[in-house]
C-alpha cells in the first residue's frame, strides 16, 4: 500500500505531463528543450543546461542482507549495474537516460513523449533517472583512474525512509549513484561547474524532503483488506521485492528505472502490491460497491468526498457514472487525496473526454478501437459487420471503467497498473487481446447477446489455466490472465501511444460531428410546443446560430485572454498544429458542443451578436473597434483540426469579420421579454420560444400585440408617452437598413443617391413609391402623431390646459390655413408641396437615425427634450397620457406601411434559415449612398473593408435626436389639432396664400444634405418655415381628428395625380414636415 | 412455469430500457430476470446486457435486454443500444415529475430514430413509494394483481405523477402503460409479458413453426389492445418464465 502510493506518484510523473501543457511543438521541428522536457517529463521551466555522455554505476546496497529466496537476483545486483547514456542537467533536475533517441536529428515530439516501458519496446525515456536536485544530498568527486571525472551522488532516499511496510524493516541504506563522466576534460569541468552552480536548490528543498517522511495515507485496503486472497505467501515475497527495489533504487522522485524495474513491474506480473493471488472468485466477481469498504460509512464517505471534490474542481466534467467505480477501485489502494489527484490525471490527461458530458473521448476511443480491430483482425471484423454486432456495445464499458467492471478486480488492477505505467494504449492492447484470444468463439456468435456472453464467460475464467490440458506443468500454470497480458503486449506491441493518437485525430471530427448532430436532434426535438410554430429547418438553423454564437464568444474570450501570451511565443503557437491529439485541443476547443460542457446560456452581449447574425437592424452603425485585426493577421490557429475553417485571431470582442452588434433599447427589451426565467440569460428554449412568437405563423394582430407588450412595462395594458416615443424609435431602428419582406422589392437596396440620380424631378410620384425607407419614416411620424392624438390622458383635465398653452404657438403660425378640411384641391396641393421636402431632407434623417449608443441617445434626448418641453406643453410629464392596445392597433392599421411592417417585414427581419445575404454589402450599399452625398464622411473607411457594419453614420447625431424632434412635432401637432378643430374655417381661407412658401422650402431642402454641418444656422433662419409646416401638419391632423382613419382613403380618392400613391404620400407628407421641424 | 411438451416457436426480441438516472431501470430488469431487488444498486456503465425468456401460450420470447445507463451524458450512447431494438421500456419515476419529461423525450426519440414498429412501454416505477401499494410486501405472482389496482386517487405519499396524466400521454402516443414496483415486484412481469404479446409476429426473427404465424398475430393484437386499457387485464396467467 505504501509502495503502491509512491508508485502511483511515480507513474504519474512518468506519464507525459506535456500532454496537458498544451504546448506541443510541431512534430517536425521541435525545440531541443521541448524534447528534453518531454523525455524526462519535466516541467516547462526546465531547459537543458549541460549534457555529457556518462556511465552510471548503481552500487549494490551495502546494508542489505539478501533474503535466501532471492539469492539469484541479489547476486546479480551485487555486481552493480552499469549503464551508459547521457547525463543532463537542467535548472532543477539531473537526468540520465540510456536512450538518447530524443536528441537525435530524427527525433520528434512523439518519440520523445512516448510512454516508456517494456511493453512499448523500450521507450525513449528508457532506463535512467530524473533526479530533482533537491533530492540530492551530496555530490562527491571521486578519483578514478579510468575516467577523469567521477561523481558520487547520494540522495536523501533512505534517510527519509519510514518503515511502513514489512519490507522496510531493515534499516535502509543510502542511495548512492556513481556517475563517471566521459568526455574531454573541459566538458567534464563544465558540467561539474554547472552542477555546482545550483546548490541553492538543494538546501531549500532539503527541508521539504524531510517533511515527506510522514507516512502516507493508505487506501481502504488497510481497513477492509485488499481484494484477493491474502493468505498466499507469494504476496509477501512480491511485496518485499518491491520494497527492496524501491529502497535500493529510490522511491518517488529518486527512483531509478532499470531493466529490472520493468521486469519487476507488470510484464512479469510481479506487482505484488496490487495483484494478489486469485483464489476467491466470488468476491472478485462482485462489483465494486460490494467491496466491504464501500458498504461502510468510511468507504462511502471517502468515495463521496473524492468525487465531490473532483466535481468541484472540474465543474465541466462534474460527475460521470463510471467515475465512481474507478475511484472506488483507487480508494482501495490509496488515500483520498491520492485518489483525487489520480482521478484528475485520469480525466484531464490520460482519458481526455472520457467522462465529459458528451463522453466524446469514450466514443472516440471506441471508434479507434474499432478501426484497430478492423486492421488487426479483419476476419473477426467482417463477421461483426456481417452479423450486425456493434463492437462498442461490448467494449465501451471496458474503456470507460478501465476494465474494473468487466474483469475480476484483481486482474483489473493489474491492467490498471500497466495502464498507469504505460498509458492509455494499454486499454487498446488489452481489448484487442481479449478479442484475439476469443476470436474463434466470437466468430460463432451471431448477435450482440451471444457476443457478450462469450466474453462474460471468458472474464469469469481468467484465473483458470490457459492450457489446462497441457503436458507441460509450467504451461499449465499459466493463467488465462497471464496469457491475456502476453498477447496484449507481445502481439499488439505495435499499438503505441502514437498510433493511438494518430487514429484519434483521424476519427475525431466524425465522432464530434456525430455527437453534435445527435445533441442537436435531441435538443430540437425537446424544445416544446412553441417550437412547432417554426419549421424544422428554422429550428436547426436557430440551434446552429445559438450555439455558434456561444461557441465563438467563448473562443474569442479565450483567445483574447491568451493572446498576449501567445504572441510572446508566436513561433511555438504557429507550430501547435495538433500533435498530441485531444489534450492539445481540449482547451482551445472548449465550448464546442461535441466536446462536452458547452455553454448553454446566452447573455445579453451574446444575444446582440446572435441577433446581428440574423437581422440586419441588429448590426451597429458605429463600430467601436475597427481595424484592430491587423496585428494578428499572421497568426492563425486551427481549432477543429483540419476540417474546420481557420480564423484569424482578433482582439475584437465580436471577432474579426463579424459585424459589431448594435445595442439598442429595443434589443434590450427583446432580451428581457425572452428571458422568461429572469436569469439575465437566454437558453435555446427561450430563444426559440421568443422567435416562435414573432415569426411563427402569427397574424398581424399577434405581431402588433407582441410589440405593444414589449413596451408595456408594467403590463397594465397602457403604454405611456415615453413608451410611444420608444416604440417609434424602435420602428425607425428596425427599419433603418430597409424593410424586409413583401414591401417594395428593392427597398433596402435603393439608396437615396441612386434614387435622386434616377429621379431628378422630385415631384415625380413614382419616386415616392420607390423608396420605402422614406415612406416608412413618414409612417412612423404619422404613427407618433396619431398615437398622441388618440392617446388617453391619464388625467382628462390636463387636456384643456394643454390645448390652451399651445394655442399661443399656433396663433402665430402663418401656415395655420394650410389645408382646408373639406377642400379637395387643397389636399392635392399639399401633397405635392410637401412631397419634395420629404425627399430633400430625407438624407439628414436617415443617417442620423441609426446611432446605437445609449449615451449619445440620452444626451441628445435630454437636450432635445428640454427644448421640446419648453416649446410644447404636451411633453410636460405632469400631464401623462397613454395609449392602449386597441389604440395602438388602430394607429398601426391606419397606415399601410406600418401594417405591412407588422404583418411581414418585422417577422421577416429575423432571417433564421437563409443566410443573411451578404450583410456587409447590403448594409454598406444602402449606407454608402449617404456617404456619397456627404453624410458618411465621419466614418472611418478602414472598417468598411472587412467588417460589414461599417457605421457610416456620424456618431454624434443620435437616432433619438431625430426622433425627439419628430416626436416633439407630433405632440405639438396633436395639441394643435384641438385648436384647429375650432378654427378650421379660418385656416381654409388662408391656405391659398401661403402655398408658395412651401415650394421655397422645398428648394432649400435640396441643398441641405450637402451641408450637414450648417444645420444650426439654417434652423434659425428657417424657424418661420417650420412654423408654417407645423401648421400644415396640424391641419392634416385636424382632418383626421374629425374623420378618423378614413381620412386617408378620402385623400386617395381625391388625389388626381397619383391615386395609388396618395395614401403613402399623405404619410410622407407628414414625415417630411416633421423632419423639417428639426432644423 | 408452463413447461410445454412440444417445443413452441421461440424467438428473441431485443429490448432496450431507457429513462432518467435512478428511476429503476436496472432494478426492473433485475426483478424480471432474477426476481431480486437491491436497495442501492450500482449505476449502470454504458449498458448492461441480460436475457430472460418469456413464455407465451403460443410461443417463447427470449428477451435480450439492454439496460442502459441513465445519466444524461450517456444519452448520446443510447442509439447504439436501441439500434434494431424491437421493443423499448421507457421508465420514469412516478415520484419525480422531471423523469416523466425525460421519458417523453425518449419516447419521441425512439419514435423518430429507432426501428419502425418498435413496441414502446411507458413504465412508472417505484409504485411502492405511494400509498396505493403500501402494505403489499408480496413479491410476485397472483398477489401482485391486487396491488395493480391503481386507483385514480392521488393521495400517495410520494407520488408526483398521476396515473391519469401518464396514461393519457401513453394513449396519445400509442404506448403500453404500466405502473410498477421493482422493489416488491408489482406489475414487473406484466410489463414484459405485455411487450412480448405486442411484438408483431412478423418482426420476430428466428421464429419457427410456420403455422403459428398467422393465428398468433391476431391474438397479439388483441392482447396488446387489452393491455392498453389497463395493466390489470394484462396480467396473463401465463406470465413469464422467471
Amino acid at each position: 500500500m505504501f509502495n503502491f502510493s509512491s508508485l502511483v506518484q511515480k507513474a504519474q510523473s512518468f506519464i507525459d505531463p506535456t500532454q496537458a501543457l498544451n504546448i506541443s511543438p510541431s512534430d517536425r521541428n521541435p525545440a531541443k528543450s521541448t524534447l528534453f522536457r518531454h523525455q524526462f517529463r519535466l516541467p516547462d521551466s526546465q531547459t537543458p543546461l549541460q549534457e555529457i555522455t556518462a556511465e552510471i554505476t548503481i552500487s549494490p546496497p551495502v546494508a542489505y542482507s539478501p533474503n535466501a529466496t532471492q539469492g539469484e537476483k541479489d547476486k546479480d545486483r551485487d555486481r552493480g549495474y552499469h549503464y551508459e547514456g547521457k547525463l543532463h542537467l537542467s535548472e532543477a533536475y539531473l537526468c540520465f537516460s540510456t536512450q538518447p533517441t530524443s536528441f537525435l536529428q530524427s527525433a520528434s515530439t512523439s518519440t520523445s513523449s512516448g510512454f516508456t516501458g517494456q511493453t512499448h519496446g523500450g521507450g525513449p525515456g528508457g532506463n535512467g533517472f530524473t533526479l530533482p536536485l533537491c533530492a540530492i544530498r551530496r555530490v562527491e568527486r571521486l578519483h578514478s583512474q579510468q575516467y577523469q571525472f567521477a561523481l558520487a551522488i547520494t540522495t536523501w532516499n533512505g534517510l527519509t525512509n519510514s518503515p511502513t511496510n514489512d519490507a522496510a524493516k531493515t534499516p535502509a541504506p543510502q542511495q548512492k549513484i556513481t556517475i563517471q563522466l566521459a568526455g574531454t576534460r573541459q566538458a567534464c569541468e563544465r558540467f561539474c561547474d554547472g552542477l555546482k552552480k545550483r546548490p541553492q536548490g538543494w538546501r531549500e528543498t532539503k527541508k521539504d524532503g524531510k517533511k515527506d517522511s510522514v507516512p502516507p495515507d493508505a487506501g481502504l485496503g488497510m481497513i477492509f483488506r485488499y481484494p484477493g486472497d491474502h493468505k498466499k505467501l507469494r504476496d509477501r515475497s512480491k511485496m518485499r521485492l518491491w520494497g527492496e527495489y524501491l529502497r535500493d533504487y529510490g522511491r518517488n522522485v529518486t527512483l531509478i528505472r532499470q531493466p529490472t524495474f520493468h521486469k519487476t513491474y507488470p510484464r512479469r506480473m510481479k506487482v505484488a502490491i496490487l495483484s494478489r493471488s486469485t483464489r476467491s472468485k466470488k468476491d472478485l466477481n462482485r462489483s465494486l460497491p460490494e467491496y466491504p469498504g464501500f458498504q461502510s460509512e468510511e468507504g462511502i464517505g471517502r468515495l463521496r468526498r473524492v468525487l465531490t471534490a473532483y466535481s468541484w474542481t472540474n465543474e465541466e466534467v462534474g460527475y460521470c457514472q463510471a467515475m465512481n467505480i474507478v475511484v472506488a477501485a483507487l480508494l482501495i489502494y490509496m488515500s483520498e487525496s491520492q485518489a483525487f489527484f489520480l482521478l484528475s490525471t485520469l480525466c484531464d490527461r490520460l482519458l481526455p473526454g472520457y467522462y465529459s458530458t458528451t463522453m466524446y473521448g469514450t466514443l472516440l476511443d471506441q471508434k479507434v478501437f474499432e478501426s484497430l480491430v478492423e486492421k488487426t483482425m479483419p476476419i473477426l471484423w467482417d463477421h461483426l459487420v456481417k452479423s450486425d454486432v456493434q463492437l462498442s456495445v461490448v467494449s465501451l464499458p471496458w474503456f470507460l471503467s478501465l476494465y474494473i467492471n468487466s474483469m475480476p478486480l484483481v486482474f483489473a488492477f493489474r491492467v490498471l497498473d500497466v495502464f498507469f505505467l504505460e498509458g492509455p494504449k494499454v486499454l487498446f492492447q488489452v481489448g484487442l487481446a481479449i478479442l484475439r484470444i476469443n476470436g474463434e468463439e466470437l466468430l460463432d456468435a451471431a448477435d450482440d447477446g451471444a457476443f457478450i456472453s462469450v466474453l462474460k464467460s471468458y472474464f469469469s475464467k481468467l484465473d483458470e489455466s490457459a492450457h489446462p490440458k497441457s503436458e507441460n506443468a509450467k504451461l499449465r500454470a499459466v493463467t488465462r490472465f497471464q496469457e491475456l497480458m502476453v498477447v496484449a503486449f507481445k502481439e499488439f506491441s505495435g499499438i503505441t501511444q502514437n498510433s493511438i493518437t494518430e487514429q484519434r485525430m483521424k476519427h475525431k471530427d466524425s465522432v464530434l460531428n456525430g455527437i453534435e448532430s445527435f445533441a442537436k436532434r435531441t435538443s430540437i426535438r425537446n424544445l416544446g410546443p412553441d417550437s412547432k410554430r417554426l419549421s424544422v429547418d428554422d429550428l436547426g438553423s436557430l440551434y446552429d446560430r445559438f450555439y455558434g454564437v456561444l461557441y465563438e464568444r467563448q473562443q474569442r474570450s479565450q483567445i483574447i485572454m491568451e493572446e498576449t501570451e501567445r504572441r510572446d511565443r508566436a513561433q511555438r503557437a504557429k507550430a501547435a498544429e495538433v500533435v498530441t491529439g485531444l489534450s492539445e485541443n481540449q482547451v482551445v476547443e472548449k465550448g464546442r458542443v461535441g466536446l462536452g460542457p458547452s455553454p448553454t446560456l446566452m447573455d445579453y452581449d451574446g444575444f446582440r451578436e446572435f441577433l446581428a447574425g440574423m437581422a440586419r437592424w441588429a448590426i451597429t452603425d458605429s463600430p467601436s473597434s475597427p481595424g484592430k485585426d491587423n496585428t494578428s493577421e499572421s497568426e492563425k490557429h486551427s481549432y477543429f483540426g483540419n476540417s474546420v475553417r481557420r480564423r484569424e485571431v482578433s482582439l475584437s470582442p465580436w471577432g474579426s469579420g463579424n459585424p459589431e452588434p448594435a445595442n439598442h433599447e429595443f434589443m434590450q427589451r427583446l432580451f428581457r421579454r425572452w428571458d422568461v426565467d429572469m436569469n439575465s440569460a437566454l437558453t435555446l428554449q427561450n430563444v426559440v420560444t421568443g422567435l416562435a412568437h414573432i415569426k411563427g405563423k402569427g397574424d398581424i394582430m399577434g405581431s402588433i400585440t407582441y410589440f405593444f407588450e414589449l413596451y408595456d412595462d408594467d403590463g397594465d395594458g397602457k403604454v405611456d408617452r415615453e413608451g410611444i416615443l420608444r416604440i417609434s424609435e424602435a420602428l425607425l431602428f428596425l427599419s433603418r437598413r430597409g424593410l424586409e419582406g413583401s414591401l417594395t422589392p428593392s427597398s433596402s437596396m435603393t439608396g437615396l443617391s441612386e434614387y435622386e440620380a434616377d429621379n431628378p424631378n422630385p415631384y415625380q410620384p413614382e419616386g415616392m413609391q420607390g423608396n420605402t425607407n422614406e415612406r416608412f419614416l413618414s409612417s412612423v411620424s404619422a404613427f407618433i402623431r396619431r398615437c398622441f392624438e388618440y392617446a388617453d390622458p391619464d388625467h382628462p383635465q390636463n387636456k384643456v390646459t394643454e390645448v390652451e398653452e399651445s394655442t399661443a404657438d399656433s396663433l402665430a403660425d402663418p401656415d395655420s390655413f394650410g389645408i382646408g378640411d373639406d377642400s379637395d384641391e387643397e389636399e392635392d396641393l399639399l401633397d405635392l408641396g410637401d412631397s419634395s421636402p420629404a425627399r430633400g431632407k430625407k438624407p439628414t434623417g436617415i443617417p442620423s437615425i441609426p446611432a446605437a449608443s445609449d449615451k449619445s441617445n440620452n444626451g441628445n434626448r435630454s437636450v432635445s427634450k428640454a427644448h421640446a418641453e419648453a416649446a410644447n406643453a404636451a411633453l410636460d410629464p405632469s400631464k401623462p397620457l397613454h395609449i392602449t392596445l386597441p389604440t395602438f392597433r388602430m394607429v398601426v392599421l391606419a397606415d399601410e406601411l406600418l401594417e405591412q411592417f407588422f404583418e411581414s417585414s418585422f417577422p421577416a427581419s429575423f432571417r433564421i434559415s437563409d443566410k443573411m445575404v451578404a450583410p456587409a454589402s447590403s448594409s454598406a450599399s444602402s449606407l454608402t449612398t449617404f456617404s456619397s452625398i456627404g453624410f458618411g464622411r465621419s466614418t472611418p473607411q478602414s472598417s468598411v473593408g472587412g467588417t460589414s457594419s461599417a457605421g457610416l453614420v456620424p456618431p454624434g447625431k443620435g437616432l433619438r435626436g431625430v426622433l425627439d424632434n419628430i416626436v416633439t412635432d407630433g405632440m405639438r401637432v396633436a395639441a394643435e389639432v384641438r385648436r384647429r378643430m375650432d378654427e378650421a374655417q379660418k385656416e381654409l381661407e388662408q391656405n391659398a396664400v401661403h402655398r408658395p412658401d412651401d415650394d421655397e422650402d422645398d428648394e432649400e431642402g435640396y441643398d441641405e444634405p450637402r451641408t450637414p454641418g450648417g444645420g444650426n444656422a439654417e434652423r434659425t433662419v428657417r424657424s418661420e418655415d417650420r412654423d408654417l409646416l407645423e401648421g400644415a401638419d396640424a391641419e392634416a391632423m385636424s382632418l383626421r381628428g374629425q374623420d378618423g382613419v378614413s381620412e386617408v382613403k378620402q385623400q386617395d380618392s381625391l388625389n388626381p395625380t397619383a391615386p395609388s400613391a396618395a395614401r403613402s404620400r399623405s404619410a410622407s407628407v407628414v414625415s417630411s414636415k416633421v423632419i423639417e421641424f428639426e432644423r | 412455469m408452463a413447461e410445454a411438451t412440444a417445443p413452441k416457436p421461440s424467438s428473441s426480441v431485443k429490448l432496450v430500457l431507457l429513462g432518467e438516472a435512478a428511476v429503476g431501470k436496472s432494478s426492473l430488469v433485475l426483478r424480471f430476470v432474477n426476481n431480486d431487488f437491491q436497495e442501492n444498486k450500482e449505476p449502470t456503465i454504458g449498458a448492461a446486457f441480460l436475457t430472460q425468456k418469456c413464455n407465451l401460450p403460443t410461443r417463447t420470447i427470449k428477451f435480450e435486454i439492454w439496460d442502459t445507463a441513465g445519466q444524461e451524458r450517456f444519452a448520446s450512447l443510447a442509439p447504439m443500444y436501441y439500434r434494431n431494438a424491437q421493443s423499448a421500456l421507457v421508465v420514469y419515476d412516478l415520484t419525480k415529475p422531471t423523469s416523466l419529461i425525460k421519458a417523453k423525450h425518449w419516447v419521441a426519440e425512439l419514435q423518430r430514430q429507432a426501428s419502425p414498429g418498435i413496441v414502446i412501454a411507458l413504465v412508472g416505477n417505484k409504485l411502492d413509494l405511494t400509498n396505493e401499494s403500501s402494505g403489499s410486501g408480496n413479491a410476485l405472482g397472483e398477489d401482485s394483481e391486487t396491488d395493480a389496482a391503481e386507483g385514480e386517487n392521488d393521495d400517495g405519499d410520494a407520488r408526483k405523477v398521476s396515473t391519469a396524466e401518464a396514461k393519457t400521454y401513453a394513449e396519445e402516443e400509442g404506448l403500453l402503460f404500466f405502473e410498477t414496483s421493482a422493489k416488491n415486484g408489482t406489475n414487473v412481469t406484466e410489463v414484459f409479458t405485455a411487450i412480448a404479446n405486442a411484438i408483431p409476429e412478423t418482426s420476430l426473427k428466428g421464429a419457427r413453426g410456420p403455422g403459428a404465424t398467422q393465428s398468433s398475430a391476431n391474438r397479439t393484437e388483441d392482447q396488446s389492445r387489452v393491455n392498453l386499457t389497463g395493466p390489470r387485464d394484462s396480467a396473463s396467467k401465463e406470465g413469464c418464465a422467471c
